[in-house]
């Protein structure tokens, strides 16, 4: 089976200097649900992320950072390069579902208290991994060159501007100037397709290299499965790839039926334009709504803060042995608190903006 | 894997896939554009009254007087349907006069005159290579000239440059109706001379009816022909006149005369009635011609497009719309 002209497999290996680390992938055990449905979440983000990085990478080949052709290589990767809509809808439709199995990732971990010791710097790199996120979709949303895009860049970067002492020095370092022109449009593709994926790839080596080193949380009914192992490959691979393809095909099939909107250009004169916040913003836009004139920054800078604070610091915060929902009630009670404001201000974004 | 960890699972998957639905559908993300949703059929519309046209829904697509119509407004409603082949548009809209005249002449017994009168008329425009700006301002982009323009005075259309190209379909009740067509021109960049609005590749137009001296018409309806629809002559049809001495007072010939088109020019067939004070006009042509003069329409995509309504009148004298936008239903 292994042989090919003669020469087996194994032999290329060898002669590869690569024998070794076969050998040790072959032998690697794993615990036995490091993927099955209650662990599913952190595999099908794995997913998601590989086809997000060969979907942006196909759009690269036939994307023009300027802003005079960016929007006609958007139009022809999408309509005229064969199956270009499919790969871009699963470009779009896979951040989407990126950030919403993230949300569910992130809520699971915290109910089965996955953050607590000795796992703290497991979720701590996974809080990070999710503050990145939003700079992929900011720096992507201009790349089309729509009017979606450019108006929204308009008020993120207002919003930008209102953080104090450095607000206007890191709008001048995103955009390359006061506008946003061919400078900013290179910067945000370069940093979406470099600078971003490079540092996403060394985060999640991170987050990886705590969670093979401090193990998988147990689960909280009590059947210990992490105790019984199976091997990496193939078993392990094989569930993966499994996921992968049927992630593949149900985001095919959903940007077939539904191609993935691509606006009008943009037109930077028309000031009539008013973009509308995307659903996973909807809360933070609320916020800066609400809190107007001196008070933006509370809006802008310091709640939005303080929520990344809290779920950097909560496993400093929640680090009693205790992992039962039932049994941790005061930040089981912060957290609710929290996420009911969360979605109440994307209900009420979504009334105002939406409806 | 047990079944209420099933349940769950599946019932995670419809959520998390419905949520994304909503929030990504393009009537949530999209510009508040008026949309002309073609309805995909499988059997094209043989005329105005086909049941193909009752599978696609109504725009009443709004339009505002320009020039000698400022202040006033109008209202066509708009359908379209199309197959794997060809796209249908049908439009209607009320006018109380039917204006098929444009300058015919007639003959009061000692001379010809021109009649006075024009013609009613709607046209299309569409992108074939982008126009700047056309998606958020239309038709005030090449319809009204570039502001500057040195020739800004005399109307002429255009665009700003030779890679931003229009596709302008033009129904003319008196000068391509009867032949059976709508007039396929396109739109380049605006020059010093002259608009921008060259016909597409082939022949077409109008031939105007006149002696060299402009005096009088120089053809008649030949021998064993026919008027064409709404009593014009077609250029076709016509042989020169020999002999003047047979016209009596009251008679009319037609100024303008069609051309039957050939080639690009002649992609955009119609049909047409007045009827009860309204028009009814159906446009029809392939998705894609595969001419260079045309843009091609893909049912996957959206497009811009424009409307301009003409009611007895030329030039600039019209009723624009807004920019709307061309979707094909699946």
């Amino acid at each position: 089976m292994n042989k090919t002209a003669g020469i087996s497999l194994e032999t290329v290996f060898e002669r590869l200097a690569l024998d070794r680390i076969i050998k040790r992938l072959k032998e690697l055990d794993v615990p036995a649900d490091a993927l099955t449905w209650h662990r599913f979440f952190g595999a099908l983000l794995l997913a998601l992320l590989v086809l997000l990085f060969l979907s942006g990478a196909f759009m690269s080949f036939y994307y023009s950072p300027s802003p005079g052709s960016a929007y006609d290589s958007v139009d022809y990767a999408l309509f005229t390069v064969p199956f270009g809509d499919i790969i871009k809808g699963i470009h779009h439709y896979g951040w989407n579902l990126f950030l919403i199995v993230m949300g569910l990732h992130l809520v699971r971990g915290f109910w089965v208290g996955a953050h607590k010791p000795p796992r703290q710097l497991t979720w701590v790199s996974g809080v990070i991994i999710l503050l990145l996120i939003p700079a992929f979709i900011i720096t992507g949303d201009l790349l089309p060159w729509d009017q979606k895009g450019y108006w929204s860049t308009q008020v993120r970067i207002s919003i930008m501007r209102s953080v104090p002492f450095v607000g206007d020095f890191m709008v001048r370092l995103l955009q390359g100037g006061p506008l946003t022109g061919i400078v900013a449009l290179t910067r945000f593709y370069v940093l979406h397709i470099l600078f971003l994926p490079v540092l996403l790839t060394f985060l999640l080596v991170i987050h990886f290299h705590f969670l093979i080193q401090r193990g998988l949380s147990d689960s909280l009914s009590g059947d210990n499965l992490s105790t019984k192992t199976v091997r990496f490959f193939p078993v392990m691979v094989n569930r993966w790839l499994i996921l992968f393809l049927c992630v593949t095909l149900v985001l095919g099939l959903i940007s077939w039926y539904w191609p993935a909107p691509l606006g009008d250009p943009a037109d930077p004169t028309d000031s009539t334009y008013v973009p509308k916040p995307e659903w996973w913003v909807l809360f933070l836009n609320q916020l800066v709504s609400i809190f107007k004139g001196p008070l933006s920054v509370v809006g802008s800078v310091i709640i939005p803060g303080g929520l990344v604070g809290f779920l950097i610091a909560l496993p400093f915060i929640d680090s009693s042995p205790e992992r039962h929902p039932a049994r941790r009630k005061m930040v089981m009670l912060v957290a609710a608190i929290i996420a009911i404001a969360v979605l109440a201000l994307s209900i009420m974004g979504y009334l105002e903006h939406h409806v | 894997m047990n079944t209420q960890k099933r349940i769950g699972f599946i019932f995670l998957l419809v959520i998390a896939f419905g949520v994304l639905f909503i929030l990504n559908s393009n009537e949530v993300t999209g510009a508040a554009k008026q949309a002309v949703t073609a309805a995909k059929i499988k059997k094209a519309p043989t005329g105005l009254d086909d049941p193909a046209w009752q599978k696609a829904k109504s725009a009443n697509v709004h339009f505002e007087g320009k020039e000698k119509f400022a202040g006033k407004k109008a209202a066509v409603t708009t359908k379209a349907v199309y197959t794997d082949q060809e796209i249908y548009f049908l439009f209607s809209w009320e006018d109380t006069t039917k204006s098929v005249t444009k300058g015919a002449w007639e003959y009061d017994g000692q001379k010809w005159n021109h009649q006075k009168g024009n013609e009613d008329r709607i046209s299309l425009l569409f992108e074939i290579n982008r126009i700047n700006n056309f998606a958020t301002k239309g038709c005030a982009i090449v319809c009204h000239v570039p502001e500057g323009a040195p020739n800004a005075k005399e109307g002429k259309f255009g665009t700003s440059s030779a890679a931003e190209k229009g596709d302008l379909w033009h129904w003319k009740a008196a000068r391509s109706d009867p032949a059976g067509f709508a007039d396929d021109t396109w739109l380049t960049v605006i020059s010093e001379k002259k608009g921008g609005r060259k016909g597409d590749a082939g022949k077409g137009g109008d031939i105007k009816n006149m002696t060299d001296d402009k005096s009088k018409p120089k053809y008649m309806l030949a021998p064993g022909k026919k008027l064409a629809k709404n009593g014009i002559l077609l250029a076709s049809d016509s042989v020169e006149i020999k002999d003047y001495s047979v016209f009596k007072p009251g008679d009319t010939i037609t100024y303008r005369m069609p051309k039957m088109p050939e080639g690009s020019r002649a992609d955009i067939k119609a049909v047409s009635r007045y009827a009860n004070g309204s028009w009814t006009v159906m446009l029809y042509r392939q998705l894609d011609t595969g001419h260079e003069d045309d843009m091609a329409l893909n049912p996957r995509k959206k497009y811009n497009f424009a409307m301009a309504l003409f009611d007895d009148s030329g030039d600039e004298d019209s009723y624009d719309s807004e920019v709307l936008s061309l979707q094909f239903g699946r």
